[in-house]
């Protein structure tokens, strides 16, 4: 049950970074408060902080926000011991992983300029995954008597 | 189950404490620690603040023409003429030496992110750039009016325009130009600007938004009708 309760706790972590984000995309927040010289503002106006005309910050938040459903529901008592959470847990956030890569990449090679709160999210992704495929790989290596 | 229970309060008090700081620094970033409130002042008496009216110039003082144009950066009339109508004013007419352009503030009271539009393209004017820095505010003008803060959005302009966007920032932080826009504004009203673009030929009012067609006309019969009479 603790790695649901890291999970949860992590993405609400990338659920406010990511709402932050959105925010400034929208124009409520007027600048972003960030390390260096303007990349986060460069990263989040560029052509690619959309997707199809849809934020790339407003994916963040959706998928977020399941990864936190998904965590809070794996800790009610009738999921314990049950590894489905888990493995959503996982699958998800690989994909999550994935697509921050994609957006890292972009940041480095093509818009040479890095978002630290992208990268926070990133990270913040990643440690989501982490938790998770460690939990599973620890049920496999000790299997429920 | 007694430890489980004391567990789950524990992580329900750390979730609780995440959202709390959380949404405290998000309302913080979104409306705390802020420049300066814009605020318009009474216009009226001598000129504030001992400010006299100046707005971005371009063309030589000795040219025949002069058209002073009063205008507000979220004014969508305003808008065209300056992705329509200036850029081929500024290339074409200008380097004549017949005409010299002068920009003049007016934000509007009712246009809420117009005063930062202006302090923007003023700031972007302290650097060289003011036409730069406003055609990408009146091009995007679409983009920004409904915000509720669209200062990143002016940086990112400035920044694709090859502004300096450090010092843009605290120009803009300061409200540095902020005391010259009002008195532009204030010398419009004492002309009786109540609309905008409104533009001025040689100090007398014109009616309507002029094409480029009509300008270049204006410029030619005024500067013509000069030379005539040099002659005469």
């Amino acid at each position: 049950m603790r790695h649901r309760m890291a999970s949860a706790a992590l993405a609400l972590v990338g659920l406010m970074v990511s709402v932050y984000l959105l925010l400034y995309k929208l124009g409520v927040v007027g600048t972003l408060k960030c390390v260096g010289s303007g990349g986060c503002e460069r990263v989040n106006t560029s052509p690619w902080s959309t997707i199809g005309g849809v934020p790339v910050a407003a994916f963040g938040v959706a998928g977020y926000l399941v990864l936190l459903g998904i965590a809070m529901y794996g800790l009610r008592p009738d999921q314990a011991g049950r590894p489905q959470a888990t493995r959503w847990l996982a699958a998800l956030s690989a994909l999550g992983v994935l697509f921050s890569l994609y957006l890292l990449a972009l940041e480095l090679f093509v818009i040479h300029a890095v978002c630290v709160w992208c990268s926070v999210s990133g990270v913040t992704i990643l440690a989501v995954f982490l938790v998770s495929a460690g939990a599973l790989a620890g049920a496999r290596r000790a299997p429920a008597p | 189950m007694a430890e489980a229970g004391r567990s789950l309060k524990s992580f329900y008090l750390l979730l609780g404490g995440i959202a709390v700081v959380g949404i405290a620094l998000i309302l913080h970033a979104a409306f705390g620690g802020k420049a300066p409130p814009i605020v318009m002042a009474e216009c009226g008496g001598p000129p504030l603040g001992g400010v006299a009216p100046r707005g971005v110039v371009e063309g030589a003082d000795s040219a025949p023409v002069r058209i002073d144009e009063y205008a507000d950066f979220e004014c969508p009339a305003c808008a065209r003429f300056a992705v329509l109508t200036m850029p081929d004013v500024l290339q074409r007419l200008v380097p004549t030496g017949k005409l010299r352009w002068q920009f003049l503030d007016f934000p509007l009271s009712q246009h809420a992110n117009s005063p930062l539009a202006h302090i923007t393209a003023a700031c972007g004017a302290a650097q060289g750039k003011f036409w730069e820095m406003s055609y990408a505010i009146y091009q995007h003008q679409d983009d920004w009016f409904a915000d509720k803060d669209p200062e990143g959005k002016f940086l990112s302009y400035a920044r694709a325009a090859g502004l300096d966007v450090d010092s843009l920032k605290a120009c803009i932080a300061q409200r540095r130009p902020w005391p010259q826009i009002e008195a532009n504004r204030c010398s419009g009203e004492r002309l009786h600007v109540d609309g905008t673009p409104t533009f001025f030929v040689n100090g007398r009012a014109l009616a309507g938004i002029p094409a480029y067609d009509d300008i270049a006309r204006i410029v030619d019969s005024v500067a013509g009708a000069r030379t005539a009479g040099a002659r005469r």
